[in-house]
């Protein structure tokens, strides 16, 4: 695996533009690219290129403490072949869109994949990151243990703030056991009857770990030992199914190439609502992928159900900054110059005030 | 009742009903402190709220008035984080203590800052569910004062901490108003405010409404005990037994001084002779649990483990568990004062720490009893001595911060669960470069740019910093 530390020359590269910024100069601020992988989903790169791609290599890898630090710029392809040769895995269910996506990018975006509804969430794997802020100087929060309370938690803050509060440098990651097995079913199942399915997986609890609908068809995955799962399945009926789960997870499925593309989350057991275009329920209908759609109207009827629209494809949806700023003056904290990723902050986090 | 011409009761006393302001140094006395008694201080006056309406209100006034505001559930903090400021209103949230919801599909509750931790589970036992987070102090304990902390317990090696089951919550700032963050959704857009609200020891706002997630109860729970000739090989038991590729729902040890306090105490049935003892649950679906029993089982002994026994029943396991979450006053009867801190350190260097621990203890001629979360690395070694004695207190504060800076040198840190509060202040110099300090100010500043509240906590300034790190020196 290939092992470079840039951290000196990221920080030179931000305080070079701090210098600028501060002569007046540095309009459109850096744009901090990864893998770039996630540019065709609505995640631009403007202004200036801060490359952290390389900025690569495992810190620190201990099977025993189930923890990984990494820099930011290593390819995840490469970590999850690192992780599966020790019969691990990451905490999290981490989206990889192209072969060149890389952890620091998963942290940023925070995207999460189908296994987040059922307890994998990344902004609960990391446990810790090295960053650079606003005033070009280098900070670690949080650290290489599961439990850690000294400070604020500036390092959950991290995942999905879309690098707009500084250039994640390393970062320390949950690790679990691989399961012995996961193997999926299939069910005929019409759409109106998916809330009364979604009654019946809470009880297939913890061993879950999939819940999908598409075409008429409800996928349901399995994890663990097989001596638990291979039961629980045969109860369950249903055929046995190759369902790619990674072509949701990382949105390769044929899917996700649609122009108009929408998420829908909606709070879990919220009645299921009508589409016009293409969909894919998600998260046991927590999360309902919408090709084609109208987004304003998705965006209205989500919010007016307690719920909210991420554009993938197509218009971005302004999130407007609930109460008077807070995120504008989070944002300042990190970034008083506001150089770190700035049309990114404008869409995403201080839109329109409220 | 009141003494009339404090200008601050007076105003308390138009947004609360009377007999909710409490003033007067008498009266005040019983708030005086959280569960670390040696910080106490008596406040301006104590404001017991009912509703976010009052929060707001409190808060409003805190703000015209330029007078600190601290926030205290049920007191039950071991870092002094609800202690109060002299000059200041100590706004209690404990009278806030309604359940407002269960929503089993959801599998949520919304719940009030003062709702003690156990009534959730108690609540959602009908539903078959239960709220993972179990700090030793869950009958006391509230939800806000746990969201405040990010409190752990015995079960969060598998379930995570409060953090990880909490979805959304209301949060007042020193401006009286009002931000909500997370919800019933799993994921939610912006800033990931409801991380940042968890462990902010009430410096950020007042948590006025929490929704938590709630689990499913397990189908079966298997209980095995673990009796070591060494404290180290009870440690590389832990590491063992995480590497063999399970996640036991709890994981704790215990070694030969705590033993004997909870033997004396309560009768758990430890076994006297260990030099360190491991209880670890195992649940789930009944075959898991079974192909689980088949992995740890043989690992402990290939540690060393000179008995493994199975708990026969429910009461056993309750008994064995009763002994673990009884060991603080166990060990207030053996000596006349206790002093419990909480680093959290990698795993494979427990036993490192626990060597390093006795060897610092010798230097100041006391004994430390430890009792522990193993699984996360968690350590609460439990300091013994005579308060009494003339340079007792000295000799401990000394011994406390060289084991959390020892902490700090392996790679952990200096508080897992319990705080900073005002109790480890100084160890956040040792922990983190003035750059970090500096940012954890600006993001404080962010939401309280007065620093009203809970002031001189969690974070220190830069200038205590300096200050702490040329005394350590000195010291050598
Ligand atoms: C015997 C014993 C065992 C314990 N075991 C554990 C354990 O296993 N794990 C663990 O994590 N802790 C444990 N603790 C510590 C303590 O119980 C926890 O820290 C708990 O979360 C504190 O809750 P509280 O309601 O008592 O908060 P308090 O002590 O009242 O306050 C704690 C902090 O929270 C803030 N706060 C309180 N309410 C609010 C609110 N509504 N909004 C904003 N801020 C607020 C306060 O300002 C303060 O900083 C134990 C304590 C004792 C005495």
């Amino acid at each position: 695996m290939a092992e470079r530390d840039c951290s000196l020359q990221l920080q030179e590269e931000v305080e070079r533009v701090l210098r600028a910024a501060a002569a007046g100069g540095a309009a459109g601020g850096l744009a901090i690219a990864g893998g770039a992988s996630r540019t065709g989903f609505n995640l631009p790169l403007g202004g200036h290129r801060l490359d952290v791609g390389e900025h690569r290599g495992v810190i620190d890898y201990q099977p025993d403490e189930l923890m990984l630090r990494v820099r930011s710029g290593t390819p995840l392809a490469e970590l999850q072949a690192l992780l599966a040769a020790e019969g691990q895995r990451f905490a999290a269910d981490i989206p990889q869109p192209g072969a060149a996506s890389t952890i620091g990018g998963a942290v940023a975006s925070g995207w999460d994949g189908p296994a987040r509804a059922f307890g994998q969430s990344l902004r609960d794997s990391l446990i810790g990151c090295r960053m650079l802020n606003g005033r070009g100087e280098i900070v670690n929060f949080g650290g290489q243990v599961m439990k850690n309370v000294a400070g604020y938690d500036l390092s959950r803050l991290q995942v999905g703030a879309l690098g707009t509060l500084g250039v994640l440098l390393d970062v320390s990651l949950r690790l679990l056991p691989r399961p012995e097995c996961s193997l999926t079913r299939s069910f005929l199942v019409p759409a109106a009857d998916l809330p009364q399915w979604w009654q019946k997986t809470r009880s297939l609890r913890p061993l879950i770990s999939g819940a999908c609908h598409r075409n008429g068809r409800l996928y349901l995955r399995l994890s663990g030992r097989r001596a638990a799962v291979r039961p629980l399945l045969d109860s369950l009926g249903g055929e046995d199914s190759d369902f790619d789960w990674s072509a949701l997870r990382d949105l390769r499925h044929d899917f996700f190439s649609a122009e108009q593309l929408a998420a829908v989350y909606l709070p879990r057991g919220a009645p299921p609502a009508q589409y016009s275009g293409d969909v894919m329920v998600d998260w046991e209908g927590a999360r309902t992928w919408v090709a084609g759609g109208d987004h304003p109207a998705l965006q209205r009827r989500a919010g007016e159900a307690g719920g909210f629209v991420r554009v993938l494809r197509g218009r971005p949806t302004q999130v407007a900054d609930s109460g008077r700023g807070w995120q504008r003056r989070i944002r300042r904290a990190f970034d008083p110059q506001g150089i770190f990723n700035p049309h990114l902050a404008e869409t995403c986090f201080t839109g329109g005030e409220v | 009742m009141h003494s009339k011409r404090d200008p601050i009761v007076e105003a308390l006393c138009r947004i609360l009903p009377g007999d909710r302001v409490i003033s007067g140094c008498e009266r005040v006395a019983p708030f005086e402190c959280d569960a670390l008694p040696v910080y106490r201080e008596r406040p301006r006056a104590v404001a017991l709220v009912r509703s976010e309406a009052e929060v707001v209100a409190v808060a409003r006034l805190c703000r015209e008035w330029q007078v600190p505001l601290v926030s205290r559930g049920a007191g039950t903090g071991l870092s002094a984080g609800a202690r109060p400021d002299a000059g200041g209103i100590l706004l209690v949230t404990s009278p806030m203590d309604r359940i407002l919801s269960i929503d089993p599909d959801a599998m949520t509750a919304r719940v009030q800052p003062g709702v003690v931790n156990l009534q959730i589970s108690r609540a959602a036992a009908a539903q078959n569910l239960f709220y993972a987070p179990d700090p030793s102090s869950q009958i006391a304990c509230s939800i806000g004062g746990n969201v405040a902390e990010n409190a752990g317990g015995v079960h969060c090696l598998k379930y995570g901490v409060t953090v990880q089951n909490v979805t959304g919550l209301r949060l007042v700032t020193i401006d009286g108003e009002v931000l909500t963050a997370g919800g019933d959704c799993p994921a939610q857009p912006g800033y990931d405010l409801l991380a940042l609200v968890h462990g902010s020891e009430g410096g950020l706002g007042i948590v006025t409404e929490v929704t938590v997630r709630l689990t499913p109860q397990p189908s079966r729970t298997r209980m095995l005990m673990a009796d070591f000739p060494t404290v180290r090989a009870a440690a590389d038991a832990v590491s063992a037994i995480v590497r063999a590729g399970v996640i036991p729902a709890a994981l704790e040890m215990m070694d030969a001084l705590a033993i004997e306090a909870t033997e004396k105490f309560c009768h758990p049935g430890y076994a006297l002779d260990a030099a360190a003892i491991l209880l670890i649950d195992l649940d789930g679906q009944p075959q898991e649990v079974a192909a689980d029993m088949a992995v740890v089982e043989p690992v402990l002994a290939r540690s060393g483990a000179t008995r493994v026994q199975r708990a026969a029943d429910a009461a056993q396991r309750e008994l064995w568990w009763k002994g673990r979450k009884s060991a603080f006053p166990a060990v207030g009867r053996l000596s006349p004062d206790y002093y419990c801190i909480d680093g959290t350190v990698p795993r494979h260097r427990i036993g490192d720490v626990l060597e390093a621990i006795d060897r610092f203890a010798a230097r100041y001629q006391l004994r430390v009893a430890n009792v522990f979360h193993a699984g996360d690395g968690n350590l609460h070694p439990i300091i013994m001595f005579n308060g009494r004695e003339v340079d007792a207190v000295d000799r401990v504060e000394h011994l406390a911060a060289d084991i959390l800076e020892y902490c700090i040198e392996v790679g952990g840190t200096i508080t897992g669960e319990h705080g900073v509060g005002l109790e480890k202040i100084d160890q956040m110099a040792v922990q983190f470069s003035d750059a970090e300090i500096a940012q954890f100010l600006a993001v404080k500043d962010a939401l309280d740019p007065d620093r009203l509240l809970n002031p001189g906590k969690l974070i220190p300034t830069l200038a205590h910093c300096q200050e702490y790190r040329m005394l350590r020196k000195s010291d050598g």
